[in-house]
């Protein structure tokens, strides 16, 4: 054991002599929360923006001067319709468009349904707000429009009213805002990853690339001690990059002037503790796969290679999550990384983070971490990695 | 002292390389024992054995008394190596790079740092031992491992073609070096594929051609054995040629 802290002091003073390399991981660690969250809150303070002024170019506005006067009234900016609207809305220039059929006068005087068309382009996520605005307001205009011609045929409106829709949106002030709640988690889970990331390669490709590895193997310190100390250094280092990456996200969160967008969600002191909580066994696990990885490459560049389905794995993992529409199965909290991004979405949401289930999260990823390290110390205990310089 | 008894090691999928064929030989304290043969003669392979880093396949090594394989941490700690791979650590000092390996020796203390200086003073790093290994000449960095290797005071000290790679002032160094250390009594082993360096240094040689020992003795009882004039000469009438040879 003493010898692992020897190793694993060493490695550690190592890595903070490489400043350049350090100071990459720490303020990309560090930068990571603030600099994503601008770029939400603005996307959203934007949104609400647009909303609320909605300006919206009409064609043939003459045909409907009832429906202009109602959508004025609502506080819409009624613009001329440019000539290439079509080109204009694909090209996220215009939101949304409304266009009065020719016919419209005529089809009102004989009592058809009148057209009007809303041109827009539902696949742009910025412009979603006015279009439901804008639809919203027209199907409210026809609405009060057909009350008033019941009325005048001494119908009651409710006639035509069949259903009267209430909604009741359970979300909790901390539900909304998923896709801030998804980059937290994210950040926090691939923090884990990355952070171990440059000192595990050095630790184990690193030197068998430099020639130091038979040397060391040739002291008194076992397999076993010198990958435990390797192990030790990394994971120490994988939970202070994870720390400050929270620590970034938590002072943005709590600090920064944020534009008011109406997102309430919880990330103080208590879930910035449950989320080390949640992530210690990927803190655990990753830097042994890491190690595992880099110690198959004969050089730094080999085992980056390795590494490259470990990254494509963690990275793919919580997007899949993020669309998966159903909801999880239970089991799914024991998986590696998935169980992890599903306790740390609970944690934010607020609920309840129940000990079985923490627990449950913790045991794949110890026997892995075990498994990993027991794979090292076998291999640097095997001959070949002295023949296959 | 060394005393290796029929030691054989195969390598490759089927064991259809033999590396180390039924060598026999005894390196005594107090002397330095060379062991001479061309590029691919089993000499990494041997020191390999002995150092415990692989298993032999067959026969037994003991080193001070301890089977290499079965006292494998009791002999690791009387033992010095230093072998072909000789690389250090870039980012650290070469005092740093030396007080790694006397940690992992499990020495402590004033004791330790005094060793660690002695040892610094013996070799002539003291202007570089507190520089980055980083920027290291190549001599430079064959005395920081030399020193890593014998920073636990070891009775017996292996080396794995220590030369190579080093210009004359180093070689020298290390001669005197290594004659300073036969005269505190420790047993030396060393290898080496130039004939000159055992020619020059070692009380006794093993030749290695093709993983068997070809001759073993002292330069006189080498010389008498192949009837030739010179240690050369000798060398190269036990081998049956001088390929894979260096003067």
């Amino acid at each position: 054991m003493r010898r692992a802290l020897v190793v694993a002091a060493k490695e550690l003073v190592e890595t903070f002599r490489d400043r350049r390399a350090m100071m990459m991981t720490l303020a990309t660690a560090a930068l990571a929360g603030p600099i994503f969250l601008a770029l939400i809150f603005n996307m959203i303070a934007s949104q609400g923006e647009r909303a609320r002024t909605l300006a919206l170019p009409v064609g043939g506005a003459e045909r409907a001067p009832a429906l202009i006067a109602f959508l004025e009234r609502e506080g819409v900016r009624i613009v001329p319709m440019p000539p290439d609207v079509h080109a204009r809305i694909r090209a996220g220039e215009l939101d949304v468009a409304l266009e009065i059929g020719p016919d419209f006068a005529a089809e009102v005087a004989e009592g058809k349904p009148a057209t009007v068309s809303l041109i827009y382009d539902r696949s742009r996520d910025r412009a979603r707000a006015s279009i439901d605005q804008a639809e919203s307001l027209i199907r409210a205009y026809a609405r009060q429009w057909g009350a008033q011609r019941l009325m005048l045929r001494g119908v009651v409106p409710n006639v035509g009213q069949p259903l009267d829709i209430v909604a009741e949106d359970l979300a909790t002030p901390q539900q909304s805002g998923a896709l801030i709640l998804f980059l937290v988690a994210y950040y926090g889970l691939f923090a884990a990853v990355m952070g171990g990331m440059p000192l595990a390669l050095d630790a184990t490709a690193g030197e068998r690339e430099r020639q130091s590895l038979e040397p060391l193997l040739a002291t008194p310190a076992t397999a076993g001690e010198i990958v435990a100390g390797k192990w030790l250094a990394v994971a120490a280092f994988a939970g202070l990059v994870v720390v400050v990456t929270l620590t970034g996200f938590y002072l943005t969160l709590s600090f920064a002037p944020l534009p008011p967008v109406g997102i309430p969600f919880l990330f103080g002191p208590r879930e910035f503790g449950r989320f080390l909580v949640i992530l210690l066994p990927m803190i655990a696990l990753m830097p042994a796969l890491l190690l595992w990885l880099g110690s198959r490459g004969r050089t730094i560049k080999e085992a980056q290679t390795n590494l490259s389905l470990l990254l494509f794995v963690v990275s793919i993992v919580p997007v899949a999550q993020l669309f998966l529409q159903r909801r999880e199965p239970d089991w799914l909290v024991a998986a590696p990384i998935s169980g992890q991004y599903l306790l740390l979405n609970r944690a934010l949401r607020g609920e309840a983070l129940l000990p079985g289930d923490l627990a449950l999260s913790w045991v794949v990823p110890a026997i892995l971490t075990l498994l990993a390290l027991w794979g090292i110390a076998r291999r640097f205990s095997n001959e070949s990695i002295l023949v296959g310089k | 002292m060394i005393v290796v008894e029929h030691l054989a090691k195969r390598f490759g999928k089927r064991g259809e390389v033999l590396a180390v064929d039924d060598v026999s030989f005894v390196a005594p304290g107090g002397e330095i024992t060379g062991l001479l043969g061309p590029n691919g003669a089993g000499k990494t392979t041997m020191l390999r054995m002995l150092a415990t880093l692989i298993a032999p396949d067959a026969g037994r090594a003991t080193i001070g008394g301890r089977d290499v394989v079965v006292e494998r941490a009791a002999v690791r700690q009387r033992l010095g190596v230093l072998s072909d791979a000789r690389g250090l650590y870039p980012r650290l000092s070469g005092r740093e790079n030396i007080r790694y390996y006397a940690a992992l020796h499990g020495l402590r203390g004033a004791d330790r740092d005094r060793r660690i200086e002695a040892l610094i003073d013996e070799l002539g790093l003291a202007d570089v031992a507190g520089r980055r290994a980083q920027g290291y000449s190549q001599g430079e960095r064959m005395k920081v491992a030399i020193a890593r290797a014998l920073v636990h005071d070891p009775d017996t000290i292996l080396l794995d073609e220590p030369t190579n790679g080093l210009d004359i002032m180093s070689v020298r160094a290390l001669r005197e070096q290594l004659k300073s250390l036969r005269a505190a009594g420790k047993c030396l082993l060393f290898s080496s594929h130039v004939m000159q360096e055992v020619a020059a240094l070692c009380d006794r040689i093993v030749i290695l051609a093709h993983g068997r020992v070809v001759a073993h003795g002292t330069a006189g009882e080498l010389v008498a054995q192949a009837g030739t004039q010179s240690l050369e000469d000798a060398f190269v009438t036990l081998l049956g040629s001088g390929e894979g040879l260096a003067a």
